[in-house]
């Protein structure tokens, strides 16, 4: 084998390699906490954290494809509020607590189409007038949280037909019903980016959008659709966070917006676009699950949680950096 | 093959600690928002008196003040297992179904600052409205044993606990001191200090027989007190009102703040412990019960609420202490 394709074998093999090296990671840290705590490995934490990672988990997801299409979406969590509210507005119109399940549906129809109307709109600007993806979010998100707190002045809506509860709280075989929810969801965006043509346009509009767009696919097009999807996620997520907790209000789940960028990079995410996967992404959820509830067992602080969380990925980032592996291409040459 | 034993190993060490650390009543409380002062003098609060009954407790501090933490906390707290939570919450509605998920599965649930919360087994104050707006206008009426005029502040004519504090003094005050009379309306500048000091100016301009100020509102004692000094007013009229104790420090001593009310977060974390304790144990709360950190206790069994006036007064003995814990 010469040189080239020996690097080219070990760049296929790099996915791989990168789940490996998380599921080790995870693996360490179940361990570490089923030590420290007993209560880590019972039926009781795993629900509990099975209920916490969805919501997150479907942010992150409306996260990632804006990353991979080489751009970003900071609008989600206000998305998923504005779509909330939708869905709450609608509920309110059908006698709160009492509508029925008809509501709920049209509701959540309205929630998600404000949600992709939300996506195209950014979608389209960041396409056709050539802005940046983070000044077209920002603008997005301050323009929705401005708009959701002059609708509600800042209050919440509550008050939601008791069948929302199976949604938000319920389990079918001892499985949580937002975690189902979460994996069916997690596969599609799965087979969609990288099983359908759409999908491919968003790797290679990520990793070059001038060579996209001579090579004659739609890259313009590719990221109104991509946004759009995104946004659509974020109703899915804001519909969740309705169920889940029984109320409405602009803000709830800000804190999420950073853990889902986070979480994207934690999964190998290149943040200039064109690669990543879902899979990886989804262990670092469970990871990030895992160090929060875990430290939680064992009454640690918060803020050690998130302190955790930040040196997690510095180790990660450097894991992955090139120059360590010319230093073990150093110390392993006879291997090589 | 290590990795499966390991785990194996790791699971038997699992069911040998829970049979064995079940024994003692265990609680989490689940704060606003941690590393703040407010809610680390509620945890030390709450780890003397765990250490005083033998408790375990365990204060949760979220990193931001987002309800969706608070319920993350409070269904890793189901899943470990305790017996009681504790809650101060950000947003009652979006807590309500996981403190019902929290009594299912028979858990004691207690909040502090959840007037509106059903979803518990009692909500505890420690100043009800009434008694705070009064016992300001109580302090203001010894200081001032003449007739004359008082202004009142809040922090914006739209808070409702400021005004339902404003209503409160206001009534006391026609009531016990009716020749005190009050300068037009409440003024709505109290969260700003240089709206109250202005205001304070202008009012002491307009009224010469005007004896003191009543500021609902964090930074209304602060302007108006400086309006006080610069005029040099000090000792003729009175300011009083809450405020943080570390920022009036220096005006307390200098006699421009007169001084005021709050509650102690810390008390708050022992009540939470030694009610916590109390319910877990299977004991209920009585009408006229004597609690320790709560006092003699009339609870509205309706709202599940129990209201209780233990004020601290904030003056010149009591000011250090209370700035150096960082209120």
């Amino acid at each position: 084998m010469t040189a080239l394709t020996k690097h080219m074998a070990r760049l296929k093999s790099g996915p791989a390699g990168e789940n490996t090296g998380l599921l080790l990671m995870l693996a360490v840290l179940v361990m570490a906490f089923s030590l420290a705590s007993p209560r880590f490995l019972t039926g009781a934490n795993l629900g509990s954290m099975g209920f916490q990672m969805p919501l997150l988990g479907l942010l992150t997801l409306a996260m990632l494809a804006p990353i991979i299409s080489g751009g970003l979406n900071l609008a989600i969590v206000y998305t998923a509020n504005i779509c909330g509210l939708t869905l709450a507005w609608t509920l309110m119109q059908f006698g709160g607590a009492e509508a029925g399940i008809g509501a709920f549906l049209l509701g959540g129809a309205l929630a998600v189409i404000v949600g992709v109307i939300a996506g195209a709109i950014m979608g389209a600007v960041i396409a056709y007038v050539g802005a940046h993806p983070i000044l077209v979010s920002l603008a997005m998100m301050i323009f929705l949280r401005g708009l959701g707190e002059f609708l509600t002045r800042g209050g919440d809506i509550s008050g939601f037909p008791e069948y929302m509860r199976v949604l938000g709280h319920g389990t079918v075989a001892g499985v949580p019903v937002p975690l189902i929810l979460f994996a069916v969801i997690a596969f599609g965006w799965h087979v969609l980016l990288r099983r359908t043509p759409h999908g491919f346009s968003v790797y290679m509009t990520g990793s070059n959008l001038k060579a996209t767009e001579y090579a004659g696919l739609n890259a313009k097009r590719t990221l109104v659709l991509i946004y759009a999807l995104s946004g659509l996620l974020c109703a899915i997520a804001g519909i969740l966070m309705a169920a889940r907790f029984n109320s409405v209000r602009v803000g709830h789940g800000e804190a999420m917006l950073l853990i889902t960028v986070l979480a994207c990079f934690l999964g190998g995410i290149d943040p200039f676009g064109g690669h990543g996967r879902v899979f990886p992404v989804i262990i670092a959820l469970v990871i990030l699950q895992v160090l929060s509830s875990g430290l939680n067992l064992i009454g640690a602080n918060q803020h050690l949680a998130t302190a955790v969380w930040g040196l997690f990925l510095i180790a990660v980032m450097v894991l992955r950096s090139d120059q360590l592996r010319l230093l073990g291409k150093l110390f392993f040459r006879k291997d090589n | 093959m290590k990795k499966f034993t390991g785990l194996v190993s790791a699971l038997a060490l699992t069911v040998g600690f829970a049979s064995t650390a079940m024994a003692e009543t265990s609680m989490g409380i689940v704060v606003k928002i941690g590393g703040i002062p407010w809610f680390n003098a509620m945890e030390d609060g709450i780890k003397r008196r765990a250490d005083e009954l033998g408790v375990t407790a365990e204060m949760i501090g979220p990193v931001s003040a987002d309800p969706a933490l608070q319920v993350q906390a409070i269904e890793d707290l189901i899943a470990k297992g305790v017996d009681v939570i504790g809650v101060v919450p950000n947003d009652e509605a979006a807590l309500e179904p996981v403190l019902k998920k929290a009594r299912d599965a028979g858990i004691v649930v207690i909040s502090h600052e959840g007037p509106g919360l059903e979803n518990v087994d009692w909500n505890f104050e420690l100043a009800s409205a009434d008694g705070f707006g009064e016992a300001h206008a109580e302090l203001l009426s010894q200081k001032v044993p003449d007739g004359g005029k008082y202004a009142v502040y809040v922090g914006s004519l739209t808070v409702p606990l400021h005004n339902a504090w404003a209503d409160a003094a206001i009534a006391w005050m026609a009531a016990n001191r009716p020749d005190l009379e009050i300068v037009g309306d409440r003024y709505g500048v109290a969260e700003n200090v240089d709206d109250s000091r202005s205001t304070a100016l202008d009012l002491i301009a307009a009224n010469p027989d005007l004896k003191g100020f009543l500021a609902f509102g964090s930074q209304g004692p602060i302007g108006a007190g400086r309006a006080v000094e610069e005029r040099r007013k000090t000792g003729e009229i009175h300011v009083m009102g809450p405020f943080s104790p570390g920022q009036g420090r220096q005006m307390i001593h200098s006699g421009v703040l007169t001084g005021g009310y709050m509650w102690n977060p810390a008390q708050a974390g022992e009540v939470f412990v030694t009610l916590g304790n109390m319910l877990a144990n299977g004991e209920t709360v009585e009408d006229g019960a004597d609690i320790p950190g709560l006092g003699v206790v009339h609870p509205d069994a309706a709202g599940h609420d129990i209201i209780t006036n233990n004020l601290l007064e904030i003056n010149k003995d009591t000011v250090d202490e209370l700035a150096e814990k960082g209120l």
